[in-house]
């Protein structure tokens, strides 16, 4: 994570907390495993501690994550990780579909485009034309 | 409360640096203190410091006059405060001397962490000095820190690294003022901003109810500065 160039905006704590929801989501982050000493954190992202203590307070109360006594944070074995997948590829197409309506474009075509990136993109169509000629 | 200002005016000749300045700082914040050339940055910390007196107005360092806990506040001086024929190991000889409170082994770890070469101080760079500087006030476990422009006129890796060694070294207990004009960077250290202009607090905020409300501490410092 590293915050120096990217600051969004919005508190820092709720940037913090994102990021490490996304890095459970994307499995950067397993269930059980420890998150980063506060001071590790603050210091890559050049934060105050007190802002990172501030997001993992948060996390917890999420029940994202527990705390070991003296040992630090830890993703909750229960994490609802498929949930979280859900979560932030819902969000992912949000943005998607703005940029499709934007365009003033169709479902239909936005599923065509997105199919073309997932299967090799404009190259399929390239040899179809190509077989055409 | 370890910072208490109330109605605090300095004035130089007939110049005011500070107009009834009103400020209250709790015990672990860490506050920055923003502000274009002469807004009166250097002339608060140095009041703080018990380096100066204010013409008006009282002043209170944890519970006291500022220069009766002058052995718990660690100050960085903008001009800097070394000599330059100092090495490292001469600093931090006259650093044990001086202050009881000073942490050798910090020391040596913070030197290393901000690759500060062993040579006279007056060799080194800009950002090497400074990096010298804050690793002698950071090494000792003051109650308060007053740091002047720490991240002036030093470079990009140098200030990044500055910034680390103070997150490095944070203690909650201690409270920390940082004048500085290097928002962008340093922006995520501060828990409050103050914002001073022409001798008068102009904004005064928690850095995270800012950014609540959509604006960078950066962006804002842009707003009530242009």
């Amino acid at each position: 994570m590293h915050a120096w160039e990217t600051r969004k905006k919005g508190p820092v704590y709720l940037q913090i907390v994102d990021n490490i929801l996304h890095d459970i989501a994307r499995g950067k982050l397993a269930p059980d495993e420890k998150l980063p000493s506060v001071r590790e954190l603050a210091e890559s992202m050049g934060v105050n501690p007190n802002t990172v203590i501030h997001a993992y307070t948060e996390l917890e109360r999420m029940g994202i994550t527990y705390t070991r006594r003296g040992q630090g944070t830890y993703v909750r074995p229960d994490v609802p990780q498929d949930l979280l997948r859900k979560k932030f590829l819902e969000a992912a197409a949000r943005k998607f579909w703005a940029e499709v309506e934007a365009l003033g474009l169709s479902l239909a075509e936005a599923v065509q485009a997105l199919e073309e990136v997932v299967h090799g993109g404009s190259s399929v169509r390239g040899d179809q034309e190509i077989r055409k000629s | 409360m370890v910072v208490r200002l109330c109605g605090v005016t300095k004035k130089y000749g007939r110049v005011e640096a500070l107009r009834g300045v009103d400020l209250e700082i709790p015990c672990g914040q860490v506050v920055g203190l923003l502000g274009p050339n002469g807004a009166g940055k250097s002339t608060l910390l140095r009041i703080l410091a018990g380096m100066c007196f204010p013409s008006t107005g009282t002043v209170e360092v944890l519970g006291g006059p500022p220069r009766r806990h002058r052995a718990r506040i660690a100050f960085l001086p903008e001009p800097g405060c070394l000599l330059p024929w100092m090495t490292p190991p001469q600093v931090e000889r006259l650093a044990r001397g001086l202050f009881p409170d000073f942490q050798v082994q910090r020391f040596r770890e913070l030197l290393e962490f901000l690759e500060v070469p062993a040579r006279p101080a007056g060799t080194l760079s800009r950002g090497e000095r400074q990096r010298l500087e804050l690793a002698l006030i950071t090494s000792r476990n003051a109650d308060l820190y007053l740091l002047d422009e720490p991240l002036g006129g030093v470079d990009l890796v140098s200030r990044r690294r500055i910034l680390q060694g103070l997150i490095r070294t944070w203690r909650s207990e201690a409270t920390t003022i940082i004048s500085t004009h290097e928002v962008h960077e340093a922006e995520g250290l501060f828990e409050r901003v103050v914002f001073l202009n022409q001798g008068r607090v102009v904004l005064d905020e928690m850095a995270e109810n800012l950014r609540a409300q959509g604006r960078s501490v950066a962006e804002t410092f842009m707003e009530v500065f242009s």
